[in-house]
């Protein structure tokens, strides 16, 4: 369960997020959509401790992102929008990297189930420098799941793989149990998987409903997405 | 016309003002070493002039040295430019045709060295024309004007042909620089500038299989990393598995063991070397330990300063690695800090090497300068690596590090060499300063795990 009060963040005099209120419960999939620079991609980086915030409260399962960083960073899987690791070490070698940080005492045996189920298993000992996107991006995705985090924050996580892998990780994100955010511009993906949106735009909260509601209201999510826009003068 | 070369030079332009904005200290020191670097090399040419020394150097070899130098930068540049970089597959797209834009990359660099050259040549004549030398020559520096021409034509073509699937087009450029070396004669390098040109052209014509060019897939054999282990030691395996793929243990023995043969000879022959008979007996007092120091702290910079602050540095993109795991700074550096512990095994080759020259009786302070310099590089690079983290200044990082580090570690060494002859057991005081030195560096790795909490990271949303 993620918890946000009152937070913002800015970048100068730029306001990403302004005083915005989420409450990410557990077992469900919340979908955050919005504009490029509508503050998408900076909520998540908050929530995982990337970023810092200028004031507001983030709590992880009760721990505060803030005061307990470890216990709340141990809470959590992660994955990029662009993800970049280490060039020089394999595939394997930064999955047990990151294992060895989140002291997963069975590593092995999960690598290779969830790298053998989206298809990179036989490029794990290949220099990650070598990888494609789509490589990259499932390394990525094996390192944010592997320790089975009851909190998942995923940023854009089908972008860049293929349509069998997508649907291999959508249907995964459809089977967890705990929170999962993603951050995406997927109208589809939203439709898929989702079940509650939030729209932000310039840093506020511009929409949030359950998906279900919002398809029979409008028909589907990129309806909903551009009748928001109008909504809110866009 | 020559859009892809004002983007080229603006977009340098704006990063260097940007750095400079970031971190002004920094480039203030930078500039200060620079500006000391060459009023150095003026009073070595007055001084050479002036006293008469066995040691013999001509213009061919320094014009050699300005070539050297000229060539690898430019090389650097055309990486960097042209090699590397994604957003150049806009301008590579676009109606215009390639061999011109990669020309107006190459122009570029051309400008920004001949640049370079200019003021460091101009700040030079103008420190001779202080000391006072005679700086009519203009023949000479026609010639060396055409050299760094030729340097950047031969730089640029090096890195084109490298990165291309077809390496034997550096086949020309080899013979060129052999008969260089076998002639070195300033006069044969300005008449084969033509070809050199030559051959750039023909280069370019012929670079667009070099550009981003794609590391082949290798099965990496060795597993280093394939079993669980503790945070810290998980981040040392980390850092010494990329250490290993870079090859640098390699060069870090190998310029210990040059190093090392260098200062021992330098410390047994030195002064006949350089030092006219008249003042030897002044002289031969203080510059064999001169040498050890100056060696000690080459090795130090190379194989201390040089990964402290690329353990940090190269957490460019990273970061996001770190910083959502549970792992706390103070791990994360002391794990980092660790690798350092075999990067001074890399300096043993040094300490044999030398210890073939200065005997037996010196080992004691050079092995004890050695061990106390490297920690107290240690104690100036990680502090500053942390700070800087991500911002990839790692030249200008290493100027000021090495300044800072020959200022503290002068009267160190004077401090050590003192008590070590006049001062009952003094083997127990420097001991005690090496364990002094040790504190400090664990202070400051605990300092350090504040800078990174300081740290925020760029907004990119």
């Amino acid at each position: 369960m993620i918890t946000i009060k009152n937070l913002t963040k800015t970048y100068g005099k730029i306001t990403a997020l302004d005083k915005v209120n989420f409450n990410f419960n557990n077992s469900q999939v919340f979908a955050i959509m919005g504009e490029n620079g509508a503050g998408k991609t900076t909520l998540l980086k908050i929530c995982t401790g990337i970023l810092t915030y200028d004031s507001g409260e983030v709590k992880i399962d009760d721990y505060s992102i803030d005061k307990n960083s470890i216990k709340a960073r141990e809470k959590i899987g992660y994955l990029p929008e662009m993800p970049e690791m280490y060039d020089r070490l394999t595939g394997r070698e930064f999955l047990f990297y990151i294992a060895s940080l989140r002291k997963i005492i069975n590593a092995q045996e999960i690598i290779d189930e969830i790298t053998t189920n989206i298809g990179i298993h036989s490029s794990l000992d290949y220099e990650i420098g070598s990888y494609s996107k789509g490589m990259k991006q499932k390394i990525s995705i094996t390192s944010a799941i592997m320790h089975n985090p009851p909190n998942l924050l995923l940023d854009e996580p089908v972008y860049g793989l293929d349509p069998l892998t997508s649907k291999k990780i959508q249907d995964f994100i459809k089977k967890q149990k705990g929170t999962t955010i993603i951050a995406t511009h997927s109208t589809k993906l939203v439709e898929e998987v989702a079940d509650m949106v939030y729209i932000l735009k310039k840093g506020r909260v511009t929409l949030f409903d359950r998906v279900d509601t919002l398809m029979e209201k409008y028909g589907s999510m990129e309806e909903t997405y551009f009748h928001n826009r109008k909504e809110n003068n866009v | 016309m020559f859009e892809t070369s004002k983007t080229v030079i603006t977009n340098s332009q704006r990063g260097l003002f940007n750095k400079i904005k970031e971190s002004p200290v920094l480039y203030f020191f930078f500039s200060l070493i620079m500006f000391f670097s060459v009023l150095m090399f003026s009073f070595l040419a007055f001084y050479l002039q002036v006293i008469d020394t066995p040691l013999d150097i001509k213009i061919e070899d320094v014009f050699f040295m300005v070539f050297f130098i000229f060539m690898i930068k430019s090389a650097v540049d055309m990486y960097n430019h042209f090699i590397q970089p994604g957003n150049l597959t806009y301008s590579l797209s676009t109606r215009v045709s390639q061999s011109k834009t990669v020309f107006e990359i190459f122009f570029s660099i051309f400008l920004m060295s001949i640049f370079i050259w200019f003021v460091f040549s101009t700040l030079f004549i103008l420190f001779l024309m202080v000391f006072p030398i005679n700086i009519y020559y203009p023949l000479e520096y026609l010639f060396f004007n055409i050299g760094v021409i030729s340097a950047i034509f031969i730089g640029s073509s090096i890195t084109i042909n490298f990165f291309s699937e077809k390496r034997y087009r550096l086949i020309p450029t080899i013979i060129l620089l052999g008969f260089f070396l076998i002639s070195q004669k300033p006069t044969f390098v300005v008449l084969t500038m033509p070809l050199a040109l030559l051959h750039l052209i023909w280069s370019i014509k012929n670079s667009l299989s070099s550009y981003q060019n794609i590391r082949r897939k290798t099965r990496i054999k060795e597993k280093t990393q394939i079993k669980i282990r503790s945070n810290i030691k998980a981040t040392f395996f980390k850092e010494i598995t990329i250490l290993w793929r870079d090859k640098l243990f390699f060069s870090f023995i190998f310029t210990s063991a040059i190093t090392g043969f260098g200062t021992g000879y330098l410390y047994l022959y030195g002064d006949e070397l350089l030092i006219p008979v008249a003042l030897r007996h002044i002289y031969s007092q203080f510059l064999p330990s001169l040498f050890i120091f100056v060696g000690v702290l080459i090795v130090v910079i190379y194989t201390s300063v040089f990964p402290s602050l690329a353990l940090f540095l190269n957490e460019e993109k990273t970061m996001w690695i770190i910083r959502h795991t549970p792992i706390d700074n103070k791990t994360l550096i002391i794990g980092k800090t660790t690798t350092l512990f075999l990067c001074f095994i890399t300096t043993i080759p040094f300490i044999a090497f030398i210890s073939i020259f200065v005997g037996l009786e010196n080992l004691i302070f050079v092995t004890w300068l050695l061990a106390i310099s490297y920690i107290i590089s240690a104690c100036i690079s990680i502090p500053l690596g942390v700070k800087y983290v991500g911002k990839k200044s790692d030249i200008m990082l290493l100027y000021s590090v090495t300044m800072v580090l020959f200022v503290i570690l002068s009267p160190l060494a004077f401090i050590g060499s003192f008590i070590l002859e006049n001062v009952y057991y003094g083997e127990f005081f420097l001991s005690l300063l090496l364990f002094i030195s040790i504190v400090i560096l664990y202070l400051l790795l605990i300092l350090s795990e504040k800078l990174l909490e300081l740290r925020y990271p760029k907004p990119t949303y």
